[in-house]
Protein backbone atom coordinates (compact mmCIF):
# COMPACT_ATOMS: atom_id res chain seq x y z
CA UNK A 1 0.00 0.00 0.00
CA UNK A 2 1.17 3.45 -0.77
CA UNK A 3 0.59 7.05 0.50
CA UNK A 4 0.91 9.05 -2.34
CA UNK A 5 -1.69 10.01 -3.90
CA UNK A 6 -0.56 10.29 -7.48
CA UNK A 7 -0.04 6.12 -6.99
CA UNK A 8 -3.86 6.35 -6.08
CA UNK A 9 -5.28 8.30 -8.30
CA UNK A 10 -3.44 6.60 -11.13
CA UNK A 11 -1.46 3.46 -10.06
CA UNK A 12 -2.90 0.76 -12.29
CA UNK A 13 0.13 -1.01 -10.98
CA UNK A 14 -1.13 -1.71 -7.19
CA UNK A 15 -4.90 -2.75 -9.09
CA UNK A 16 -3.89 -6.65 -7.78
CA UNK A 17 -2.32 -5.67 -4.08
CA UNK A 18 -5.34 -6.52 -1.96
CA UNK A 19 -6.05 -10.66 -2.46
CA UNK A 20 -10.03 -9.30 -2.21
CA UNK A 21 -9.51 -7.39 -5.28
CA UNK A 22 -8.34 -10.56 -7.62
CA UNK A 23 -10.82 -12.56 -5.68
CA UNK A 24 -13.92 -10.43 -6.62
CA UNK A 25 -12.63 -9.58 -9.97
CA UNK A 26 -12.22 -13.39 -11.11
CA UNK A 27 -15.61 -13.99 -9.42
CA UNK A 28 -17.58 -11.55 -11.63
CA UNK A 29 -15.77 -13.09 -14.65
CA UNK A 30 -16.62 -16.52 -13.56
CA UNK A 31 -20.17 -15.57 -13.11
CA UNK A 32 -20.56 -14.45 -16.30
CA UNK A 33 -18.86 -17.19 -18.20
CA UNK A 34 -20.97 -19.86 -15.65
CA UNK A 35 -24.51 -17.85 -16.80
CA UNK A 36 -23.15 -18.15 -20.21
CA UNK A 37 -22.90 -21.56 -19.82
CA UNK A 38 -25.56 -22.32 -17.96
CA UNK A 39 -28.19 -20.07 -20.68
CA UNK A 40 -26.29 -22.59 -23.39
CA UNK A 41 -27.01 -25.86 -21.38
CA UNK A 42 -30.72 -24.97 -20.58
CA UNK A 43 -31.02 -24.12 -23.98
CA UNK A 44 -29.40 -27.06 -25.31
CA UNK A 45 -31.62 -29.38 -23.23
CA UNK A 46 -34.54 -27.51 -24.50
CA UNK A 47 -35.93 -25.68 -21.00
CA UNK A 48 -36.05 -22.80 -22.51
CA UNK A 49 -38.44 -21.24 -24.77
CA UNK A 50 -37.05 -19.17 -27.53
CA UNK A 51 -38.18 -15.88 -25.85
CA UNK A 52 -36.92 -16.36 -22.62
CA UNK A 53 -33.47 -17.29 -24.13
CA UNK A 54 -33.26 -14.30 -26.27
CA UNK A 55 -34.02 -11.99 -23.50
CA UNK A 56 -31.58 -14.12 -21.13
CA UNK A 57 -29.31 -13.58 -23.62
CA UNK A 58 -29.35 -9.85 -24.17
CA UNK A 59 -29.56 -9.64 -20.65
CA UNK A 60 -25.90 -11.43 -20.01
CA UNK A 61 -25.16 -9.19 -23.09
CA UNK A 62 -25.77 -6.31 -21.56
CA UNK A 63 -23.98 -7.34 -18.11
CA UNK A 64 -20.32 -8.18 -20.09
CA UNK A 65 -20.28 -4.83 -21.30
CA UNK A 66 -21.12 -3.27 -17.98
CA UNK A 67 -18.93 -5.19 -15.96
CA UNK A 68 -15.88 -4.09 -17.65
CA UNK A 69 -16.89 -0.77 -17.41
CA UNK A 70 -17.67 -0.79 -13.50
CA UNK A 71 -14.48 -3.26 -12.55
CA UNK A 72 -11.95 -1.21 -15.50
CA UNK A 73 -12.24 2.42 -13.29
CA UNK A 74 -11.63 0.86 -10.15
CA UNK A 75 -8.87 -1.06 -10.81
CA UNK A 76 -7.30 1.04 -12.98
CA UNK A 77 -7.25 4.23 -10.42
CA UNK A 78 -9.08 6.29 -8.09
CA UNK A 79 -9.35 9.01 -10.55
CA UNK A 80 -11.00 6.96 -12.78
CA UNK A 81 -13.58 5.45 -9.94
CA UNK A 82 -14.07 9.19 -9.87
CA UNK A 83 -14.54 10.15 -12.96
CA UNK A 84 -16.49 6.60 -13.93
CA UNK A 85 -19.35 7.88 -10.66
CA UNK A 86 -19.40 11.56 -11.95
CA UNK A 87 -20.50 10.29 -15.62
CA UNK A 88 -23.05 7.86 -13.71
CA UNK A 89 -24.59 10.42 -11.55
CA UNK A 90 -24.51 13.10 -15.01
CA UNK A 91 -25.98 10.21 -17.24
CA UNK A 92 -28.59 9.45 -14.09
CA UNK A 93 -29.65 12.86 -13.93
CA UNK A 94 -30.16 13.42 -17.46
CA UNK A 95 -32.71 10.47 -17.12
CA UNK A 96 -34.32 11.58 -14.42
CA UNK A 97 -34.89 15.30 -15.60
CA UNK A 98 -36.17 14.38 -18.91
CA UNK A 99 -38.40 11.78 -17.29
CA UNK A 100 -39.53 14.76 -14.80
CA UNK A 101 -39.58 17.64 -17.19
CA UNK A 102 -36.74 19.38 -14.73
CA UNK A 103 -34.58 19.72 -17.81
CA UNK A 104 -36.91 22.72 -18.89
CA UNK A 105 -36.24 24.51 -15.91
CA UNK A 106 -33.05 25.57 -17.38
CA UNK A 107 -31.60 27.54 -14.50
CA UNK A 108 -32.62 24.48 -11.45
CA UNK A 109 -31.20 21.87 -14.22
CA UNK A 110 -27.73 23.62 -14.27
CA UNK A 111 -27.53 24.04 -11.03
CA UNK A 112 -27.72 20.32 -10.48
CA UNK A 113 -25.00 19.86 -13.07
CA UNK A 114 -22.69 22.40 -11.32
CA UNK A 115 -23.58 20.41 -8.19
CA UNK A 116 -22.68 16.72 -9.33
CA UNK A 117 -19.31 18.72 -10.83
CA UNK A 118 -18.27 20.27 -7.54
CA UNK A 119 -18.59 16.57 -5.87
CA UNK A 120 -16.45 15.40 -7.75
CA UNK A 121 -14.08 18.06 -7.77
CA UNK A 122 -14.03 17.49 -3.97
CA UNK A 123 -13.95 14.12 -4.37
CA UNK A 124 -10.82 14.36 -6.49
CA UNK A 125 -9.30 16.78 -3.96
CA UNK A 126 -10.24 14.75 -0.77
CA UNK A 127 -11.54 17.46 0.54
CA UNK A 128 -14.06 15.61 2.75
CA UNK A 129 -15.40 19.45 4.30
CA UNK A 130 -16.39 20.64 1.08
CA UNK A 131 -17.85 17.15 0.21
CA UNK A 132 -20.10 17.38 3.05
CA UNK A 133 -20.77 21.27 2.59
CA UNK A 134 -21.97 20.91 -0.85
CA UNK A 135 -25.05 19.09 -0.13
CA UNK A 136 -26.83 22.47 2.29
CA UNK A 137 -25.08 25.12 -0.14
CA UNK A 138 -26.56 23.29 -3.39
CA UNK A 139 -30.46 23.22 -1.85
CA UNK A 140 -29.65 26.69 -0.35
CA UNK A 141 -28.51 27.90 -4.18
CA UNK A 142 -31.53 26.09 -5.95
CA UNK A 143 -34.08 27.48 -3.59
CA UNK A 144 -32.51 30.66 -4.26
CA UNK A 145 -31.97 30.55 -8.12
CA UNK A 146 -35.42 29.49 -8.77
CA UNK A 147 -36.78 32.42 -6.59
CA UNK A 148 -34.64 34.59 -8.81
CA UNK A 149 -36.98 34.24 -11.58
CA UNK A 150 -39.83 35.81 -10.16
CA UNK A 151 -42.40 33.37 -11.48
CA UNK A 152 -44.00 32.03 -8.33
CA UNK A 153 -45.78 29.24 -10.45
CA UNK A 154 -44.46 25.72 -9.88
CA UNK A 155 -41.70 26.93 -7.60
CA UNK A 156 -42.28 24.44 -4.94
CA UNK A 157 -42.35 21.88 -8.01
CA UNK A 158 -38.90 22.75 -9.52
CA UNK A 159 -36.95 23.69 -6.43
CA UNK A 160 -38.18 20.29 -4.86
CA UNK A 161 -37.12 18.52 -7.92
CA UNK A 162 -33.80 20.10 -8.27
CA UNK A 163 -33.10 19.37 -4.17
CA UNK A 164 -34.46 15.59 -4.89
CA UNK A 165 -31.79 15.01 -7.53
CA UNK A 166 -28.51 16.40 -6.37
CA UNK A 167 -29.43 14.52 -3.16
CA UNK A 168 -29.39 11.15 -5.07
CA UNK A 169 -27.26 11.78 -7.88
CA UNK A 170 -25.30 14.54 -6.29
CA UNK A 171 -24.81 13.63 -2.65
CA UNK A 172 -25.49 9.99 -2.64
CA UNK A 173 -24.43 8.59 -5.82
CA UNK A 174 -21.11 11.27 -4.78
CA UNK A 175 -20.24 8.71 -1.62
CA UNK A 176 -19.72 6.25 -4.22
CA UNK A 177 -16.87 8.04 -5.51
CA UNK A 178 -15.70 9.49 -2.49
CA UNK A 179 -14.73 5.65 -1.33
CA UNK A 180 -11.65 6.18 -3.66
CA UNK A 181 -9.51 8.28 -1.27
CA UNK A 182 -8.73 5.53 0.91
CA UNK A 183 -5.79 3.75 0.25
CA UNK A 184 -7.87 0.42 -0.04
CA UNK A 185 -10.59 1.58 -2.21
CA UNK A 186 -10.80 -1.14 -4.49
CA UNK A 187 -11.88 -4.01 -2.49
CA UNK A 188 -14.46 -1.93 -0.50
CA UNK A 189 -15.97 -0.25 -4.23
CA UNK A 190 -16.14 -3.73 -5.79
CA UNK A 191 -17.48 -5.13 -2.80
CA UNK A 192 -20.55 -2.77 -2.88
CA UNK A 193 -20.76 -3.01 -6.15
CA UNK A 194 -20.82 -6.53 -6.45
CA UNK A 195 -23.35 -7.59 -3.34
CA UNK A 196 -25.75 -4.48 -4.54
CA UNK A 197 -26.16 -6.01 -7.96
CA UNK A 198 -26.01 -9.52 -6.64
CA UNK A 199 -28.58 -8.57 -4.05
CA UNK A 200 -31.36 -7.68 -6.70
CA UNK A 201 -30.32 -10.85 -8.69
CA UNK A 202 -31.06 -12.67 -5.47
CA UNK A 203 -34.34 -11.05 -4.77
CA UNK A 204 -35.27 -11.82 -8.32
CA UNK A 205 -34.50 -15.50 -8.21
CA UNK A 206 -36.28 -16.02 -4.79
CA UNK A 207 -38.91 -13.99 -5.99
CA UNK A 208 -39.60 -16.34 -8.86
CA UNK A 209 -38.70 -19.48 -6.57
CA UNK A 210 -40.80 -19.14 -3.57
CA UNK A 211 -42.40 -15.74 -4.35
CA UNK A 212 -46.15 -15.62 -3.21
CA UNK A 213 -47.34 -12.69 -1.14
CA UNK A 214 -46.77 -9.07 -2.96
CA UNK A 215 -44.27 -6.71 -1.08
CA UNK A 216 -45.60 -3.66 -2.68
CA UNK A 217 -48.20 -4.16 -5.10
CA UNK A 218 -49.31 -1.18 -6.08
CA UNK A 219 -45.71 0.14 -6.39
CA UNK A 220 -43.67 -2.60 -8.30
CA UNK A 221 -46.23 -5.61 -8.48
CA UNK A 222 -43.60 -8.45 -9.18
CA UNK A 223 -42.18 -7.46 -5.67
CA UNK A 224 -42.29 -10.10 -3.13
CA UNK A 225 -41.91 -10.86 0.34
CA UNK A 226 -40.16 -14.40 -0.35
CA UNK A 227 -37.49 -11.92 -2.84
CA UNK A 228 -37.07 -9.81 -0.16
CA UNK A 229 -35.66 -11.97 2.80
CA UNK A 230 -34.21 -14.36 0.10
CA UNK A 231 -32.26 -11.22 -0.77
CA UNK A 232 -31.73 -10.25 2.88
CA UNK A 233 -30.56 -13.77 3.69
CA UNK A 234 -28.15 -14.50 0.96
CA UNK A 235 -26.69 -10.94 0.38
CA UNK A 236 -25.73 -11.14 4.23
CA UNK A 237 -24.20 -14.39 3.46
CA UNK A 238 -22.38 -13.29 0.58
CA UNK A 239 -21.72 -10.07 3.14
CA UNK A 240 -19.63 -12.07 5.71
CA UNK A 241 -17.99 -14.46 2.84
CA UNK A 242 -16.36 -11.57 1.16
CA UNK A 243 -15.91 -9.06 4.19
CA UNK A 244 -14.10 -10.96 5.95
CA UNK A 245 -11.48 -11.18 2.73
CA UNK A 246 -11.81 -7.39 1.87
CA UNK A 247 -11.97 -5.85 6.00
CA UNK A 248 -9.56 -8.77 6.76
CA UNK A 249 -7.64 -7.13 10.32
CA UNK A 250 -9.37 -3.88 10.38
CA UNK A 251 -12.39 -2.78 13.30
CA UNK A 252 -15.10 -3.92 10.38
CA UNK A 253 -14.13 -7.53 10.72
CA UNK A 254 -16.01 -9.12 12.95
CA UNK A 255 -19.41 -10.81 12.97
CA UNK A 256 -21.89 -8.44 13.77
CA UNK A 257 -20.64 -5.42 11.57
CA UNK A 258 -20.67 -7.86 8.58
CA UNK A 259 -23.96 -8.86 8.89
CA UNK A 260 -25.04 -4.89 9.10
CA UNK A 261 -23.21 -4.31 6.15
CA UNK A 262 -25.11 -7.02 4.92
CA UNK A 263 -28.53 -5.74 6.26
CA UNK A 264 -28.01 -1.81 5.04
CA UNK A 265 -26.68 -3.21 1.36
CA UNK A 266 -29.78 -5.54 0.93
CA UNK A 267 -32.74 -3.26 2.78
CA UNK A 268 -30.98 -0.06 1.30
CA UNK A 269 -30.98 -1.76 -2.27
CA UNK A 270 -34.36 -3.18 -1.99
CA UNK A 271 -35.78 0.59 -0.73
CA UNK A 272 -33.86 2.01 -4.04
CA UNK A 273 -35.08 0.19 -5.96
CA UNK A 274 -38.81 0.63 -4.66
CA UNK A 275 -38.38 4.17 -4.49
CA UNK A 276 -37.58 4.40 -8.14
CA UNK A 277 -40.48 2.30 -9.16
CA UNK A 278 -42.43 4.55 -7.06
CA UNK A 279 -41.04 7.73 -8.80
CA UNK A 280 -41.87 6.15 -12.42
CA UNK A 281 -45.17 4.85 -11.14
CA UNK A 282 -46.18 8.45 -10.10
CA UNK A 283 -44.63 9.36 -14.10
CA UNK A 284 -46.99 6.87 -15.16
CA UNK A 285 -43.24 5.30 -17.17
CA UNK A 286 -42.50 1.52 -17.65
CA UNK A 287 -38.62 2.56 -18.09
CA UNK A 288 -36.51 5.65 -17.69
CA UNK A 289 -35.44 4.62 -20.90
CA UNK A 290 -33.67 2.36 -23.43
CA UNK A 291 -29.60 2.67 -23.05
CA UNK A 292 -29.37 -1.10 -21.59
CA UNK A 293 -30.74 -3.56 -23.42
CA UNK A 294 -32.97 -6.15 -21.62
CA UNK A 295 -32.29 -3.81 -18.41
CA UNK A 296 -33.97 -0.49 -20.03
CA UNK A 297 -32.55 2.52 -18.79
CA UNK A 298 -29.13 3.24 -16.53
CA UNK A 299 -31.59 4.20 -13.63
CA UNK A 300 -33.39 0.98 -13.48
CA UNK A 301 -30.12 -0.57 -13.24
CA UNK A 302 -28.24 1.40 -11.05
CA UNK A 303 -31.00 2.76 -8.70
CA UNK A 304 -30.60 -0.08 -5.93
CA UNK A 305 -26.92 2.18 -5.45
CA UNK A 306 -28.41 5.45 -4.70
CA UNK A 307 -29.39 4.65 -1.27
CA UNK A 308 -26.58 1.92 -0.32
CA UNK A 309 -23.53 4.34 -1.22
CA UNK A 310 -24.18 6.71 1.60
CA UNK A 311 -25.29 4.12 4.00
CA UNK A 312 -22.24 1.83 3.78
CA UNK A 313 -19.93 4.99 3.50
CA UNK A 314 -21.15 6.52 7.04
CA UNK A 315 -21.08 2.99 8.76
CA UNK A 316 -17.63 2.18 7.85
CA UNK A 317 -16.57 5.92 8.08
CA UNK A 318 -18.13 6.40 11.66
CA UNK A 319 -16.18 2.78 12.87
CA UNK A 320 -12.97 3.15 11.47
CA UNK A 321 -12.73 6.26 8.96
CA UNK A 322 -12.59 6.48 5.47
CA UNK A 323 -9.22 8.09 3.90
CA UNK A 324 -7.38 8.78 7.13
CA UNK A 325 -4.38 7.57 5.78
CA UNK A 326 -3.66 9.09 2.90
CA UNK A 327 -3.12 12.87 2.17
CA UNK A 328 -6.00 15.93 1.92
CA UNK A 329 -6.78 18.56 -0.55
CA UNK A 330 -4.37 17.16 -3.34
CA UNK A 331 -5.34 20.15 -5.64
CA UNK A 332 -6.05 23.06 -2.98
CA UNK A 333 -3.82 22.38 -0.45
CA UNK A 334 -4.38 22.79 3.25
CA UNK B 1 -36.76 4.79 -28.64
CA UNK B 2 -33.40 4.81 -29.83
CA UNK B 3 -31.19 8.02 -29.85
CA UNK B 4 -31.84 8.96 -33.71
CA UNK B 5 -35.72 8.32 -33.10
CA UNK B 6 -35.47 10.96 -30.75
CA UNK B 7 -33.44 13.29 -32.28
CA UNK B 8 -35.32 13.12 -35.62
CA UNK B 9 -38.75 13.38 -33.35
CA UNK B 10 -40.94 16.61 -33.77
CA UNK B 11 -41.28 16.27 -30.40
CA UNK B 12 -37.63 16.74 -29.55
CA UNK B 13 -36.95 19.18 -27.11
CA UNK B 14 -33.61 20.90 -26.25
CA UNK B 15 -31.92 20.04 -23.13
CA UNK B 16 -28.67 21.37 -21.43
CA UNK B 17 -26.31 19.72 -24.14
CA UNK B 18 -28.38 20.87 -26.57
CA UNK B 19 -28.48 24.03 -25.69
CA UNK B 20 -25.04 24.73 -25.19
CA UNK B 21 -24.09 23.41 -28.40
CA UNK B 22 -26.87 25.74 -30.13
CA UNK B 23 -25.37 29.14 -28.08
CA UNK B 24 -22.43 28.15 -29.27
CA UNK B 25 -23.14 27.80 -32.97
CA UNK B 26 -25.96 31.12 -32.96
CA UNK B 27 -22.77 32.90 -31.57
CA UNK B 28 -20.40 31.84 -33.86
CA UNK B 29 -22.61 32.07 -37.16
CA UNK B 30 -23.72 36.11 -35.87
CA UNK B 31 -20.03 36.68 -36.14
CA UNK B 32 -19.72 34.75 -39.60
CA UNK B 33 -22.91 36.68 -40.70
CA UNK B 34 -21.87 40.34 -39.73
CA UNK B 35 -18.19 39.21 -40.96
CA UNK B 36 -18.61 37.34 -44.37
CA UNK B 37 -21.67 38.90 -45.32
CA UNK B 38 -22.15 42.20 -43.74
CA UNK B 39 -25.79 41.02 -42.83
CA UNK B 40 -28.13 44.20 -43.32
CA UNK B 41 -31.69 43.92 -41.93
CA UNK B 42 -34.40 46.12 -42.40
CA UNK B 43 -37.83 46.07 -39.98
CA UNK B 44 -36.75 43.97 -37.46
CA UNK B 45 -38.88 46.13 -34.73
CA UNK B 46 -41.67 44.18 -36.88
CA UNK B 47 -40.56 40.67 -35.68
CA UNK B 48 -43.07 39.54 -33.12
CA UNK B 49 -41.80 39.77 -29.55
CA UNK B 50 -43.67 36.52 -28.46
CA UNK B 51 -44.20 33.23 -29.50
CA UNK B 52 -45.82 31.82 -31.43
CA UNK B 53 -44.81 32.92 -35.12
CA UNK B 54 -43.53 31.52 -38.15
CA UNK B 55 -40.89 33.09 -40.04
CA UNK B 56 -40.81 32.42 -43.66
CA UNK B 57 -38.88 33.56 -46.38
CA UNK B 58 -37.58 33.26 -50.13
CA UNK B 59 -35.13 29.92 -50.54
CA UNK B 60 -31.58 29.79 -52.26
CA UNK B 61 -29.27 28.74 -49.94
CA UNK B 62 -28.30 26.81 -46.82
CA UNK B 63 -27.59 30.22 -45.43
CA UNK B 64 -31.38 31.26 -45.37
CA UNK B 65 -32.04 29.26 -42.47
CA UNK B 66 -28.87 30.39 -40.33
CA UNK B 67 -29.91 34.11 -41.26
CA UNK B 68 -33.28 34.31 -40.61
CA UNK B 69 -32.66 32.64 -37.17
CA UNK B 70 -30.05 34.72 -36.28
CA UNK B 71 -32.67 37.55 -36.44
CA UNK B 72 -34.80 36.42 -33.36
CA UNK B 73 -33.62 37.47 -29.64
CA UNK B 74 -31.62 35.09 -27.75
CA UNK B 75 -34.67 34.24 -24.98
CA UNK B 76 -36.55 32.98 -27.94
CA UNK B 77 -34.01 30.91 -29.44
CA UNK B 78 -34.21 28.05 -27.57
CA UNK B 79 -37.78 27.58 -28.53
CA UNK B 80 -37.17 28.51 -32.04
CA UNK B 81 -37.12 25.46 -34.59
CA UNK B 82 -36.12 25.70 -38.40
CA UNK B 83 -37.84 23.19 -40.22
CA UNK B 84 -35.93 21.02 -41.98
CA UNK B 85 -35.72 18.39 -44.80
CA UNK B 86 -36.48 15.13 -43.01
CA UNK B 87 -34.94 13.62 -45.77
CA UNK B 88 -31.50 15.82 -45.80
CA UNK B 89 -31.19 16.98 -42.61
CA UNK B 90 -32.00 13.93 -40.66
CA UNK B 91 -30.93 11.11 -43.09
CA UNK B 92 -28.58 9.59 -40.85
CA UNK B 93 -27.76 9.71 -36.67
CA UNK B 94 -24.68 11.38 -37.40
CA UNK B 95 -26.57 14.11 -39.44
CA UNK B 96 -29.38 14.14 -36.53
CA UNK B 97 -27.33 14.69 -34.19
CA UNK B 98 -25.66 17.83 -35.82
CA UNK B 99 -28.84 18.87 -37.00
CA UNK B 100 -30.67 18.55 -33.16
CA UNK B 101 -27.39 19.93 -31.56
CA UNK B 102 -26.68 22.84 -33.43
CA UNK B 103 -29.44 24.26 -35.61
CA UNK B 104 -32.30 22.77 -33.10
CA UNK B 105 -34.38 21.35 -36.50
CA UNK B 106 -37.33 19.86 -36.40
CA UNK B 107 -37.63 17.33 -39.53
CA UNK B 108 -40.40 17.66 -41.94
CA UNK B 109 -40.77 14.46 -44.37
CA UNK B 110 -41.02 16.07 -47.56
CA UNK B 111 -42.10 12.81 -49.56
CA UNK B 112 -45.30 12.53 -47.44
CA UNK B 113 -45.92 16.20 -46.58
CA UNK B 114 -49.54 15.25 -46.23
CA UNK B 115 -51.96 16.93 -43.21
CA UNK B 116 -51.21 14.38 -40.79
CA UNK B 117 -47.54 14.65 -41.28
CA UNK B 118 -48.20 18.21 -40.35
CA UNK B 119 -50.12 17.70 -37.37
CA UNK B 120 -48.06 17.41 -35.22
CA UNK B 121 -46.02 20.98 -35.61
CA UNK B 122 -49.01 22.36 -36.00
CA UNK B 123 -50.57 21.46 -32.51
CA UNK B 124 -46.73 21.73 -31.12
CA UNK B 125 -46.79 25.77 -32.69
CA UNK B 126 -49.96 26.61 -30.50
CA UNK B 127 -49.21 24.24 -27.22
CA UNK B 128 -45.65 25.09 -26.16
CA UNK B 129 -45.74 27.45 -28.12
CA UNK B 130 -43.09 27.53 -30.46
CA UNK B 131 -41.26 29.60 -33.36
CA UNK B 132 -40.46 28.18 -37.17
CA UNK B 133 -38.85 29.31 -39.69
CA UNK B 134 -39.57 27.52 -42.78
CA UNK B 135 -39.35 28.07 -46.66
CA UNK B 136 -42.65 27.82 -48.12
CA UNK B 137 -40.88 26.96 -51.53
CA UNK B 138 -40.01 23.52 -50.53
CA UNK B 139 -36.50 23.63 -51.73
CA UNK B 140 -33.82 25.66 -52.83
CA UNK B 141 -34.49 27.51 -55.88
CA UNK B 142 -31.99 27.14 -58.69
CA UNK B 143 -32.20 30.20 -60.27
CA UNK B 144 -32.72 32.66 -57.48
CA UNK B 145 -36.01 33.22 -58.34
CA UNK B 146 -38.97 32.70 -56.65
CA UNK B 147 -40.36 29.52 -56.19
CA UNK B 148 -44.63 28.94 -55.96
CA UNK B 149 -45.16 28.08 -52.70
CA UNK B 150 -46.53 25.17 -51.30
CA UNK B 151 -49.66 24.11 -48.72
CA UNK B 152 -47.89 23.14 -46.18
CA UNK B 153 -47.38 26.55 -44.34
CA UNK B 154 -50.99 27.20 -44.27
CA UNK B 155 -51.65 23.80 -42.73
CA UNK B 156 -49.50 24.59 -40.10
CA UNK B 157 -51.33 28.29 -39.66
CA UNK B 158 -54.93 28.32 -41.16
CA UNK B 159 -57.42 28.97 -38.57
CA UNK B 160 -54.81 29.88 -35.98
CA UNK B 161 -53.74 33.52 -34.79
CA UNK B 162 -50.12 32.25 -35.03
CA UNK B 163 -48.56 35.61 -37.21
CA UNK B 164 -46.74 34.54 -39.94
CA UNK B 165 -43.80 36.70 -41.04
CA UNK B 166 -42.87 37.20 -44.43
CA UNK B 167 -39.23 37.83 -44.85
CA UNK B 168 -36.91 38.49 -48.18
CA UNK B 169 -33.07 37.45 -48.41
CA UNK B 170 -31.25 39.49 -51.00
CA UNK B 171 -27.86 38.25 -52.13
CA UNK B 172 -27.75 34.74 -50.03
CA UNK B 173 -28.07 33.54 -53.59
CA UNK B 174 -24.86 34.94 -54.62
CA UNK B 175 -23.31 33.42 -51.63
CA UNK B 176 -24.12 30.14 -52.01
CA UNK B 177 -26.00 29.24 -55.05
CA UNK B 178 -27.32 25.28 -55.02
CA UNK B 179 -24.71 24.07 -57.18
CA UNK B 180 -21.98 25.88 -54.69
CA UNK B 181 -20.12 23.23 -52.12
CA UNK B 182 -19.00 26.63 -49.98
CA UNK B 183 -20.68 29.76 -49.36
CA UNK B 184 -18.78 32.89 -50.47
CA UNK B 185 -18.23 36.33 -48.48
CA UNK B 186 -21.13 38.57 -50.30
CA UNK B 187 -23.38 41.15 -48.79
CA UNK B 188 -26.79 39.44 -47.40
CA UNK B 189 -29.92 41.89 -46.77
CA UNK B 190 -32.92 40.54 -45.22
CA UNK B 191 -36.13 43.02 -45.21
CA UNK B 192 -38.94 42.00 -42.45
CA UNK B 193 -42.01 42.51 -43.66
CA UNK B 194 -45.43 42.85 -41.75
CA UNK B 195 -46.80 39.95 -39.87
CA UNK B 196 -49.79 38.22 -41.52
CA UNK B 197 -52.61 36.41 -39.53
CA UNK B 198 -54.91 34.11 -41.09
CA UNK B 199 -57.51 33.06 -38.15
CA UNK B 200 -60.53 33.24 -40.15
CA UNK B 201 -58.61 30.85 -43.58
CA UNK B 202 -60.26 27.62 -43.11
CA UNK B 203 -58.23 24.67 -42.68
CA UNK B 204 -58.68 22.95 -45.73
CA UNK B 205 -57.24 22.89 -49.34
CA UNK B 206 -58.66 26.55 -50.50
CA UNK B 207 -57.58 28.26 -47.32
CA UNK B 208 -54.00 27.16 -47.69
CA UNK B 209 -54.00 28.09 -51.29
CA UNK B 210 -54.93 31.53 -50.29
CA UNK B 211 -52.08 31.54 -47.46
CA UNK B 212 -49.65 30.61 -50.33
CA UNK B 213 -50.79 33.34 -52.27
CA UNK B 214 -50.81 35.71 -49.80
CA UNK B 215 -47.57 35.39 -48.29
CA UNK B 216 -45.96 34.64 -51.92
CA UNK B 217 -47.23 38.14 -52.81
CA UNK B 218 -46.18 39.63 -49.67
CA UNK B 219 -42.83 37.89 -49.55
CA UNK B 220 -42.24 39.66 -53.49
CA UNK B 221 -43.35 42.84 -52.51
CA UNK B 222 -40.33 43.20 -50.03
CA UNK B 223 -38.44 42.51 -52.76
CA UNK B 224 -39.85 45.08 -55.00
CA UNK B 225 -38.42 47.80 -51.85
CA UNK B 226 -35.91 49.63 -52.90
CA UNK B 227 -32.51 49.49 -50.19
CA UNK B 228 -33.09 51.71 -47.86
Amino acid sequence: MTHDPGERLFGWRHAFDHPATVWIATGVLGALAGAALLIQTLAATGRLSAATRTELWRRLGSWCVMAPLFLGPVLLGAAWTIGAVALLSLLCYREFARATGLFREREVSSLVVLGILAITFACIDHWYDLFMALTPLSVVMIAAVAVAADQPRGYIQRTALGVFAFMFFGTCLGHLGYFANDTGYRPMVLLILVTVELNDVFAYTCGRLFGRRKLAPATSPNKTWAGAIGAMVLTTLLMLALGALVFEGTEINRIEHLVALGLIVSVGGQLGDLMLSAIKRDLGLKDFAATIPGHGGLLDRFDSLILVAPAVFHYIGYLQGIGLNDARRILTGG
Amino acid sequence: MSQGQRLASTAREPGLIEGIGQRTWALAMRCYLRICHRLTVHGRERLPAQLPFVLIGNHTSHLDALVLSSLVPWRLRRWLFPIAAGDVFFETPARSALSALLLNALPMRRKQAGRHALDELRVRLLQDPCGFVLFPEGTRSANGELQPFKAGLGMLVAGTGVPVVPCHLEGAFTAWPRQARLPRPGRIVVRVGTPLVFATEPNERQGWERIADVTAQAVRQLAAVPPA
